[in-house]
């Protein structure tokens, strides 16, 4: 469904991406690990078209995305749920769902995509006409993840789901990805906290400093030395 | 104003390009002979022009074009230099002028009393015989009251710049444009020292040994001469000192100033009084000669122009400056005029009413804006723009083999007065909040001298924060830093790089406009002492001064083999990432530290740069230099540290040597996650 | 003694002045709550949109304040007045952003703000070439109605002033609180990265921003017009360091903080020329401006100082 033939990145004259290749197919859940500076972010990014890479192709659906704008990204099936969530503070979670539904047409589906985010987050609807920048952590993960939802994604890009939350949020938000995964949306996630990425995903990419080191089932990974050796900076790269 | 050097010119803009080309491809063959060779031509024209033209109207444009020269030389020292906007410049060319107006002229006449007779026997002011009772006429002379003007304005522009210290650029311009309003309104409404909007009467003209100078224009051409010459000698020493270094590097990164030991509320300060000087001096001279002075001259319009000349001639060069302000004030007074009669004899050719009428030196605000306008879009470094050009390296340069050495020659370097057993940095329960969230937690650590210990953690556990707080760009709630034996704790940055701190940041904080030796030299400035005086009359002990920090600049530079040294007078902009790293490091060296910070030095670098920039910092602490470094390169960490001091959201989880810390179960949590508790 | 209606007098005045502001002082915010750019243009705007009221009204055919109309020509005059200042405003304003600020987007510091100074320049000064230095008696077709209150006065322009004000100011609420592209602007202006990773095209909220804070510059310009009865190439200047105060003060980039702060600044304006004296306003007002950036920079309802480095 999303793929990277040798993506190359860069900012100025720093080589982020390195020859970067990842193949994501429908209906999986993927991970992206790595260390500090590994890459993560600027997959995501790239992803979304706010970095463009300097060389290389990445494909959705078999198209390339190259020229495409973030809207039409979105309008394709393609929705982020943001680092450190980024809700718009002084808007409501309603109005913040009302944004994740912005490429598509108001309607009746509207509601019925609505309907579905309370389904999987009752304490959203509990909240719906708080200011989102009063919300807990946790309780801003749930939005955000609501909020890109409302886009009826194919695809849900999540940059560090788990970041700043406490365990029990945690165990929530994994949760609700398997859930949603299985109701037919395909996951590609930026994870730092690898043992519990690695419990929900299928396969897994471990980036070090811009290249891809590690690939293969979660299974596989799960039971390596090598992630922690990739995450401590201490693998050598074969070129 | 942080300018980043922009490649980018327009279609449309080729034209002004071209001429900016045409400058610095001249400036090529500028050799010191042929430059004094110039000024000296320059010089000797001003000298002639006066008899050579010999019309007093054209006389009279060029001394008024010259004290608008003066006065965009002192806002390039405000905007240019230390990149404050100040919208509200001409506020201190009134205060100068109406200083002049009140001691030199008609305007005041206090009662008389005993009070003032020192001041009659010092020639500074008479007793005037009036029937009502004496009075006291102030007649202070031309020539004293220069400084005396420049004195007072340079009081009111500490006044009006402290409250803007902490100011982010535009809420200061909007500041500093309010305090400029503020003046010609109050001088509009306080007749009885200013005469209010009719204006100045019975100002003094200034004499020269007996030699009055009257309604003539060619002695106060002369004097705008002199004028400018000096305050673009001054200019131009103070750019090339300490002093302007300091203003750039605020220019450029206020933080990264402050952390390179630069003062900046004394050097913001030190820009508007001497900016304000300026005007205050050129405010007396102008009045001198108009012999008058209103509300409606020092007005937002005039600070608007002043803007307008620097941007168009170039802001922050000091010819460039001068050449904008002088040929805008050409445009003005003469060709515009000229053209319009151009325009209006062709309109009597072909009959065209409008075309008669038009007087296109009224719409001198027009093309004022127009050029603003177009210089932001198109050429935003003016027409003689402040950077040189810098020959590109030759093949030869470029391929050169990094030459290992030159670090025998930074002998010295971190020696500490050894106080047995105490560290040489200790942290205790240092704890560092932003709003609700707690970035350090009691954290307590402590540097040995002369070792290397690593700081580690995954993102977002406060290494970086750390690092803030003990160099002061954080404040901490609570909790001790002690370093060297003292509490730096509420110290101000420039302080604690004083004491002997020197870092470098995780996301590069050089200063881009200015050279790597430039940067190197504002990293020197706590150690060295030229101040204003010295910056400008430059005595033989700045000449050394200088002279020895040029050379320790290349002692540093050599740490780093041919990597740095062939590219010392690039802009930092231009150099390659890696070598920007190293820059940054040579940078915190030439500050003499005991201690260095180094926050992820080999981030972005490849495996050899990393090998090299590993041996460099090993060969540093060898002689003597204290390192704390941040590094997630765990093989990088084990190769130099001894000690490793492990970060996990705020909180010290592990201490203990690289190897121990690799296989603590803590450590492996923190970077990949606890497991799930239900599998 | 205090006269309690002559006092009441300035406050009916302060209020009205201060809707003028508020309306000038909203599309002021507006900008900058999404761009963080002062735009210096804004007042030359609105200027610019008082004299194509004016023209507007000539073209019917009226000048000076006797030729009065009443009813539904009155009201059909005025809208047509109103329509061409707001609509000219507007595209204007979108014209300085699509000439002069598009191509610095991602230019840091004081670029933008500078060149919009050029631009208010380049605006302020085609007036005053092209239709002279003069004030301009303003066409007012409006009929004479006054009404007692408590020893003061109100009259028809009062009426009309806080009507239409009102009206905008609801208007401009229910935009940005109730529609899909006004709901757009506010997410920019509070984080433009995740807006535009919801797919807004943060270029079309940008532009809108500048056309609807336009165009109210340009309704205020007619009331202005209609109010004093005349206008300059000077009203820029005068009643823009006042909105632009009203901005700060309320809270930049907080929209009901404008509002708030036009009132405020109205009422000092009259009060204090009142208890005070005029010619000191200017000093006061700037004096406010001063005070809150440097002591108070949010302003009163404002949020934090921005961050723009």
């Amino acid at each position: 469904m999303l793929e990277f033939r040798q993506v190359d990145t860069h900012y100025g004259d720093l080589h982020v991406l390195k020859s970067v290749d990842y193949r994501i197919a429908e209906g999986e859940i993927v991970c992206l690990l790595g260390g500090n500076a590994s890459g993560k972010s600027t997959t995501m990014k790239a992803i979304m078209g706010s970095v463009v890479p300097t060389s290389g192709h990445i494909l959705y659906e078999g198209r390339s995305l190259k020229g495409v704008s973030t809207a039409e990204r979105v309008r394709r099936g393609i929705a982020p749920v943001l680092e450190a969530r980024r809700l718009f503070p002084r808007m409501t979670v309603y109005e913040n769902l009302e944004m994740g539904a912005y490429t598509r047409p108001r309607g009746p589906e509207f509601e019925g995509d609505l309907a579905r985010v309370f389904a999987l987050f009752p304490h959203v609807e509990e909240r719906l006409h708080q200011l989102a920048g009063t919300l807990s952590g946790g309780e801003q993960q749930m939005v955000a993840i609501g909020r890109a939802l409302m886009a009826r994604p194919r695809l849900l890009c999540m940059d560090e789901p788990s970041m700043g939350l406490s365990p029990a949020y945690v165990e929530q938000v994994f949760d609700i990805i398997r859930t949603i995964n299985r109701q037919g949306v395909t996951i590609f996630m930026v994870e730092q906290n690898a043992n519990m990425a690695l419990q929900i995903a299928d396969r897994a990419y471990v980036l070090q400093t811009g290249q891809v080191v590690l690939s293969g089932p979660a299974a596989e990974l799960r039971q390596t030395e090598l992630i922690r050796h990739a995450y401590l900076g201490e693998l050598q790269v074969q070129s | 104003m942080t300018d980043q050097v922009d490649p980018k010119v327009g279609v449309i803009a080729e034209p002004a390009a071209a001429i900016g080309r045409v400058l610095p491809a001249l400036r090529g063959w500028a050799t010191p002979r042929t430059r004094a060779a110039g000024i000296a031509l320059v010089l000797l024209a001003a000298l002639l022009f006066p008899p050579v033209i010999h019309n007093d109207g054209d006389i009279d444009a060029a001394a008024n074009a010259l004290s608008f020269a003066a006065l965009a030389l002192g806002l390039n020292i405000v905007v240019g230099f230390a990149g404050l906007l100040d919208l509200g410049y001409a506020a201190f060319f009134a205060i100068g002028a109406y200083a002049y107006g009140a001691f030199a002229s008609w305007q005041l006449q206090p009662a008389w009393s005993g009070f003032w007779e020192p001041f009659q026997w010092l020639d500074l002011v008479a007793r005037v015989h009036q029937a009502g009772g004496d009075t006291v006429h102030f007649q202070v002379s031309f020539w004293l009251m220069i400084p005396i003007a420049a004195a007072i304005a340079a009081f009111f522009g500490v006044l009006f710049g402290a409250p803007t210290l902490r100011l982010k650029g535009d809420y200061l311009a909007i500041v500093t444009l309010g305090f400029g309003e503020i003046v010609p309104i109050v001088a509009r409404n306080t007749p009885s020292v200013t005469n209010g909007a009719q204006g100045l009467n019975g100002v003094l003209p200034p004499q020269l040994f007996g030699f009055n100078f009257g309604v003539d224009a060619t002695p106060y051409y002369y004097v705008g001469v002199a004028f400018v010459a000096f305050l673009m000698f001054t200019s131009q020493r103070l750019k090339t000192s300490r002093v302007g270094r300091a203003w750039m590097a605020i220019r450029e990164d206020e933080i990264a100033a402050a952390a390179m030991g630069v003062n900046r509320v004394h050097y913001k300060l030190l820009a508007f009084a001497m900016g304000a000087a300026f005007a205050g001096a050129t405010g007396t001279l102008y009045v001198a000669k108009l012999q008058t002075a209103t509300p409606e001259m020092f007005m937002f319009p005039v600070s608007v122009m002043l803007l307008v000349m620097i941007v168009f001639g170039g802001m922050g060069n000091v010819w460039g400056v001068v050449v904008g302000a002088l040929i805008l004030q050409m445009l003005q007074s003469w060709f515009l005029q000229d053209l319009s009669g151009w325009i209006n004899a062709f309109g009597r050719l072909v009959e065209v009413e409008w075309l008669q009428h038009i007087q296109l030196a009224s719409s001198i605000e027009l093309i004022f804006g127009l050029i603003l306008v177009s210089m932001m879009l198109f050429r935003r470094e003016g027409l003689i723009p402040a950077r040189r050009r810098v020959a590109a390296l030759s093949l030869a340069e470029q391929s050169a083999q990094v030459g290992r050495g030159g670090i025998e020659r930074l002998s010295g370097l971190g020696r500490v007065a050894e106080k047995s057993g105490e560290p040489l940095l200790e942290v205790k329960d240092l704890t560092v909040r932003f709003g609700g969230l707690v970035a350090l937690r009691k954290i307590s650590l402590s540097v040995p001298a002369h070792r290397i210990i690593a700081l580690i953690g995954p993102n977002g556990s406060g290494k970086s924060t750390l690092f803030n707080a003990i160099t002061a760009l954080v404040p901490a709630e609570t909790g001790t830093i002690r370093f060297a034996g003292e509490e730096i704790l509420g110290l101000p940055p420039h302080r604690i790089l004083e004491r002997g701190i020197a870092r470098t940041f995780q996301n590069l904080r050089l200063f881009p406009n200015l050279s790597v030796l430039e940067n190197l030299l504002v990293g020197m400035h706590a150690r060295l002492r030229t101040g204003t005086v010295g910056a400008i009359l430059r005595p033989p002990a700045t000449r050394r001064e200088e002279a020895a920090a040029r050379e320790r600049a290349a002692e540093i530079l050599s740490v780093f083999g041919n990597r740095l040294l062939p590219r010392a007078q690039h802009p930092t902009a231009s150099l390659s990432y890696a070598n920007r790293r190293r820059a940054e490091i040579a940078r915190a060296l030439a500050s003499q530290p005991k201690l260095l910070l180094l926050d992820e030095p080999t981030a972005g670098m490849n495996p050899a740069e990393t090998l090299e920039l590993v041996e460099q910092i090993r060969n540093l602490n060898r002689l003597g230099l204290t390192i704390l470094l941040i590094e997630h390169k765990l093989d990088v960490v084990a190769n130099l540290a001894e000690h490793v001091v492990v970060l996990d959201h705020g909180e010290l989880i592990a201490e203990g040597t690289p190897d121990a810390v690799r296989r603590d179960e803590e450590v492996i949590r923190a970077y990949l996650g606890r497991q799930a508790l239900v599998a | 003694m205090v006269d309690y209606a002559v006092l009441l007098q300035q406050v009916i005045n302060g209020v009205s002045l201060g809707a003028m502001y508020a309306l000038l002082a909203i599309g002021f915010t507006l900008v900058y709550g999404i761009m963080e750019l002062i735009n210096f243009a804004h007042f030359n705007v609105f200027m610019i949109g008082s004299f194509v009221g004016m023209w507007a009204l000539e073209l019917l055919g009226l000048s000076g304040q006797s030729q009065i109309l009443t009813g539904l020509a009155l009201v059909g005059a005025l809208a047509f007045a109103f329509v061409a200042a707001m609509l000219t405003s507007g595209v204007l304003g979108v014209a300085v952003e699509r000439i002069a600020l598009r191509p610095l987007r991602g230019v840091g510091g004081t670029t933008g703000m500078i060149t919009t100074i050029g631009v208010s320049y380049i605006l302020f000064n085609v007036i005053l070439l092209g239709a002279g230095a003069d004030a301009k008696n303003y066409p007012n077709p409006m009929p004479v109605v006054r009404w007692e209150v408590g020893g003061a006065v109100i009259d028809l322009r009062e009426v009309l002033i806080w009507g239409i004000s009102f009206v905008l100011m609801l208007g401009l609420q229910l935009f940005v609180s109730r529609t899909r592209l006004g709901k757009a602007m506010r997410a920019t202006a509070q984080d433009s990265e995740a807006a535009r990773m919801m797919g807004v095209d943060v270029d079309r909220v940008i532009v809108t921003a500048f056309f609807l804070g336009s165009a109210l510059a340009g309704a205020a310009a007619l009331i202005f017009g209609l109010y004093y009865n005349y206008t300059s190439f000077l009203i820029g200047y005068t009643a823009g360091l006042r909105a632009f105060t009203a901005a700060v003060l309320g809270g930049i980039g907080s929209i009901t903080g404008a509002m708030l702060g036009g009132i405020i600044i109205g009422l000092i304006e009259t009060l204090g020329g009142q208890l005070i004296a005029v010619r000191w306003t200017d000093v006061i007002i700037f004096s406010i401006l001063v005070l809150v950036l440097v002591f108070a920079p949010s302003g009163l309802l404002g949020r934090a100082a921005p961050t723009k480095s």
